[in-house]
């Protein structure tokens, strides 16, 4: 998987879960509000929510590890990106756009799926968010079975 | 605050996928989807591990996994913070998970892909709700769920209390609709082959299809019968993208000759297998076309029901009803009501027996009735009691004298659904009468039906 490839992935109609860990090596887990791909740096800025998500926000820190899991609801294909932290600010307009934007296109899709607002309710949020911007260093394809947790390729 | 594992059962079915995330030996968290999520106790729970290989490797290395699950219903989220205890690849709750994750597998599309290899049990060290800033929907109100535990229990006492395996059948069967509300159930007895359920009786459904096989370890039925466990699922739809796989799963699970009554696009089922002394005497079987029909109190409700059945089932055909009274014996010749003649072909290889070209049934009841209409057809006699079934050693089969009972009903209501041209009747206990709408035309085909 290409650089190009990861961008599409990241920006395209997928649910997020992100995760980060303590000292005692145990991991937290969110969900993602967005993603972008910074094409110029080779960063993904990710957004979540952080009075929904304190332990992974509390957690995510420049230098510390983070992993990242996008899966298309259509079919399920999922990629893991793990990567350093970079930088972490609260999220400014752009990002509470974005979010926003995510959350009624995320919405739809799932919708279309089948899936209801009811069962999103807690799934989906725009609100208090986090950018946390990561440099990724390593890909697994992670779509359910057998090949699941195959590493990809180092972008 | 933690919240009791038992509140949260309906998380655990993987309606919407639950996250697991580890810490590998760098430090690396690892995040990634898995199916389902079991219950053990208030204290445990236990996770299919097929192939995700990275978060095993890491469980193994710190003992530590934290597991997001979310209510199919509510879309509400809890974490759990997992302390891994052991891996188990055999038991009771091997056996469980085994066969729940064939049937969903099967059903969507990944039938022997995603075999289990073992469970892994983990002690739960915290459960605490995820609090959303702000909840996209309302929460439902809280549905209103009659009392199962009291349902359970008068429907088990009125089985208890019947003597005529009919009225039993029957019984269940209308409780199940009255007490509990349950719009479509079937009830199913095993095949004296071992490879297949029958269908006896049915509430629900446009026909009642009665003599109907599925194919035991097939569907949710089947997977009920050969695992000896509940078989629960929740949410057939997981999205319209499963929907061909669930139809192709559903038209597969029928094998016979007739058709399974069943509801061609059901979104929950519950089979229940009937034990007695060990023995698989049948399987309880409900659905919906709703989501979340059925949740674990009525899981626990219908096995308690299930059982009861088998008991009282399997404690009738042990007193080998005798009739009262002798048969009536007719003098003189006894014609069949009406001139005309019917073809009646009989497969002795596996009492298979056709009416005219169409299929009536097979196994002990075609035997049955072909030693009912060989009798007619020979002596006019259309009497017969249960003791000289039983006695009869050309109708000796395995367990035969066990079920005969339940295989008398098997026939007698699949003779009413076909509508002729043989009727069965039972004008006392223990006593068969068969009537006829022409002259039978016997034909023996030894080869294969």
């Amino acid at each position: 998987m290409v650089e190009a490839d990861v961008a599409d992935l990241v920006e395209s109609s997928v649910m997020m879960v992100v995760s980060t860990r303590d000292d005692s090596a145990r991991a937290h887990i969110a969900r993602g509000s967005g993603a972008t791909f910074l094409r110029e740096r080779s960063h993904i800025d990710l957004l979540l929510s952080q009075t929904q998500w304190p332990d992974v926000a509390r957690h995510a820190v420049p230098g510390a590890p983070i992993a990242a899991t996008f899966v298309r609801p259509s079919d399920y294909r999922a990629v893991q990106i793990k990567g350093r932290i970079h930088e972490v600010a609260q999220g400014d307009a752009t990002d509470q756009e974005r979010a926003t934007r995510y959350l009624a296109k995320m919405l739809a899709v799932m919708n279309g799926l089948g899936v209801s607002t009811l069962q999103l309710s807690h799934t989906l949020t725009d609100r208090d968010i986090l950018r946390i911007r990561f440099a990724p260093t390593e890909l697994f394809t992670q779509t359910p079975g057998p090949g699941a947790g195959a590493r990809i390729d180092t972008p | 605050m933690n919240v009791r594992l038992g509140d949260i059962r309906d998380s655990f079915e993987g309606v919407i996928p639950s996250i697991i995330a580890t810490t590998d030996r760098d430090g690396m968290p690892n995040i990634s989807y898995l199916s389902h999520v079991y219950y053990v106790d208030e204290e445990h729970v236990a996770l299919s591990n097929q192939f995700f290989s990275k978060t095993a490797a890491n469980v193994r290395l710190h003992g530590l996994a934290t597991l997001m699950v979310v209510d199919g219903k509510t879309g509400v989220q809890h974490v759990l913070d997992l302390r891994f205890v052991e891996a188990r690849e055999e038991g009771d709750l091997f056996a469980r998970v085994s066969s729940h994750l064939a049937v969903t597998s099967s059903q969507h599309g990944m039938a022997g892909i995603m075999k289990l290899r073992t469970i892994d049990i983990y002690r739960v060290e915290a459960c605490r709700e995820v609090v959303t800033p702000a909840p996209l929907a309302e929460p439902p109100p809280p549905a209103n769920r009659r009392d199962r535990l009291q349902a359970a229990a008068q429907l088990a006492g009125r089985i208890a209390a019947l003597v005529d395996v009919e009225a039993m059948l029957d019984g269940v069967m209308d409780g199940l609709v009255e007490r509990f509300g349950f719009q479509h159930a079937m009830l199913l007895v095993p095949h004296e082959d071992a490879r297949t359920l029958t269908t006896i009786a049915s509430r629900g459904y446009a026909r009642f299809g009665v003599g109907a096989e599925t194919t035991i370890g097939e569907g949710t039925i089947g997977m009920a019968a050969a695992s000896r466990h509940p078989v629960r699922i929740s949410d057939m739809r997981r999205g319209q993208r499963y929907a061909r796989a669930v139809r192709a799963a559903v038209e597969g699970a029928s094998d016979g000759e007739i058709p399974l009554p069943q509801l061609a696009e059901p979104q929950s089922q519950l089979a229940v297998p009937m034990l007695s002394r060990g023995r698989l005497t049948g399987v309880l079987f409900v659905e919906s076309g709703e989501s979340f029909a059925f949740g674990h109190q009525d899981e626990d409700a219908l096995v308690l029901v299930a059982n009861q059945l088998a008991a009282s089932l399997s404690l009738a055909e042990a007193e080998r009803i005798e009739p009262r009274s002798a048969p009536p014996q007719r003098p003189g010749a006894v014609r069949p009501s009406g001139t005309g003649k019917f073809r009646f072909r009989y497969y002795p290889l596996d009492g298979g027996v056709f009416v005219e070209d169409d299929y009536l049934i097979r196994g002990v009841p075609g035997r049955l009735l072909h030693y009912f209409v060989r009798a007619f057809v020979e002596t006019g006699r259309q009497d017969f009691s249960n003791r000289e079934m039983r006695r009869d050693a050309s109708l000796g089969l395995p367990e035969f004298k066990d079920n005969l009972e339940t295989r008398l009903i098997l026939l007698g209501r699949r003779l009413q659904e076909k509508g002729g041209p043989i009727r069965l009747s039972r004008p006392d206990r223990g006593q068969i009468r068969v009537e006829f709408d022409g002259m039978p035309q016997i034909e023996i085909v030894t080869a294969p039906a």
